[in-house]
């Protein structure tokens, strides 16, 4: 397998996520403050064109691309992962992005097909 | 064929080489790993007729390859075994392996390799797909019974998420049939009077794949487990 899936074409290159769920945060949520009406919307399009652009990248991988939106008061909020995948193909990128009121929180996990 | 590969050849054990016709057995060696030992016990009557068909070079030719390869106990037993009546003495287990010390133990197992072909299999067997009903059940006991009325403490709570993660993947794990790959992901807070939105999207095959969330909550602290199961081909 691993003949078949190495090289940059075909593997998960986390700065290139990384790059594609920044652009979408600032894109969807940009200077805006937090307002509980609109954080479905963002949550929505923050996941959705993160995705379309990782579809784009045309890798032999399924993605699942989580975003959490949380309000700023002081309160603590951890995040974990684990997976059971094949390390040498799978791949996630995590980015946490913030502004004075919200926490926002996008991880992206590439498995290769 | 068999000598065009001759890794093949310590999967068919010599009985095997002596008894069997060669055309079937080869194949079947490479298909399953323990072929050889299915066809061991096998009894000597087609063997006889098939030994006469064939030119008796092939058989012999195998098994001086066999002990080329082999340890010299090898060739010993390949005789042993194609002897005319073709039926196996009964010997104890040690005679399996091609080199046996004087007290009877088997000095080394000989390396069997297992070949692996395609299985065709592009989807779940049927009944064995990712149960997103039965996998939410066991996030939701799994949380309820680690975390109780924990308190949130912020220096705890990475190493609470962490150690959560690792738990609700390894109970998925169990709920989840073979091919499966898993994506935990956990989230932990505190209570406070603040919103907090998750959302999810996954680009996979919707035949196959699927997602369960559970939440749970107590005074001081919040937990939101989701386990994505993608079905790896």
């Amino acid at each position: 397998m691993d003949d078949f899936q190495s090289g940059e074409e075909t593997s998960f290159v986390v700065d290139e996520v990384s790059n594609i769920i920044k652009e979408a945060i600032e894109t969807a949520i940009g200077g805006n403050a937090y307002q509980h009406s609109r954080v479905n919307q963002w949550t929505t399009s923050v996941v959705e064109q993160t995705l379309s652009q990782l579809t784009k990248l045309g890798k032999p991988f399924k993605y699942i691309v989580t975003c959490v939106i949380m309000q700023k008061n002081g309160a603590g909020l951890h995040t974990a992962s684990s997976c059971f995948w094949d390390n040498s193909s799978d791949g996630n990128c995590t980015v946490r992005w913030e502004n004075k009121t919200m926490y926002c929180i996008v991880s992206a996990f590439g498995l290769a097909i | 064929m068999a000598k065009q590969e001759p890794a093949l050849l310590p999967l068919a054990v010599a009985p095997d080489g002596a008894e069997a016709p060669p055309p079937r057995a080869v194949p079947g060696g490479a298909r399953r790993g323990s072929q050889p030992l299915d066809a061991l016990p096998r009894p000597a009557a087609p063997a006889k007729s098939t030994e006469e068909g064939k030119p008796p070079l092939l058989p012999s030719r195998r098994s001086s390859m066999l002990s080329v390869l082999n340890a010299p106990f090898a060739s010993r037993r390949s005789s042993l075994v194609a002897v005319p009546g073709g039926r196996r003495p009964a010997v104890g287990p040690w005679m399996l392996h091609s080199r046996v010390s004087f007290s009877g133990l088997p000095l080394f197992q000989p390396i069997q390799e297992i070949r692996y072909e395609n299985t065709y299999r592009m989807q779940p067997d049927e009944g064995c797909k990712f149960s997103a009903c039965r996998v939410r059940r066991v996030l939701e006991s799994a949380l309820a019974a680690s975390l109780g009325d924990a308190a949130y403490s912020a220096q705890s709570g990475a190493q609470l998420a962490h150690s959560l993660a690792d738990l609700l993947r390894s109970r998925a794990k169990e709920a989840v049939p073979p091919r499966y790959k898993l994506v935990c992901h956990v989230l932990l807070g505190q209570r406070g009077q603040q919103s907090l939105l998750v959302a999810s999207r996954a680009l996979w095959d919707p035949q196959s794949d699927s997602f369960a969330s559970a939440t749970f909550s107590n005074a001081s602290l919040f937990a939101v487990a989701t386990v994505h199961g993608l079905y790896f081909e």
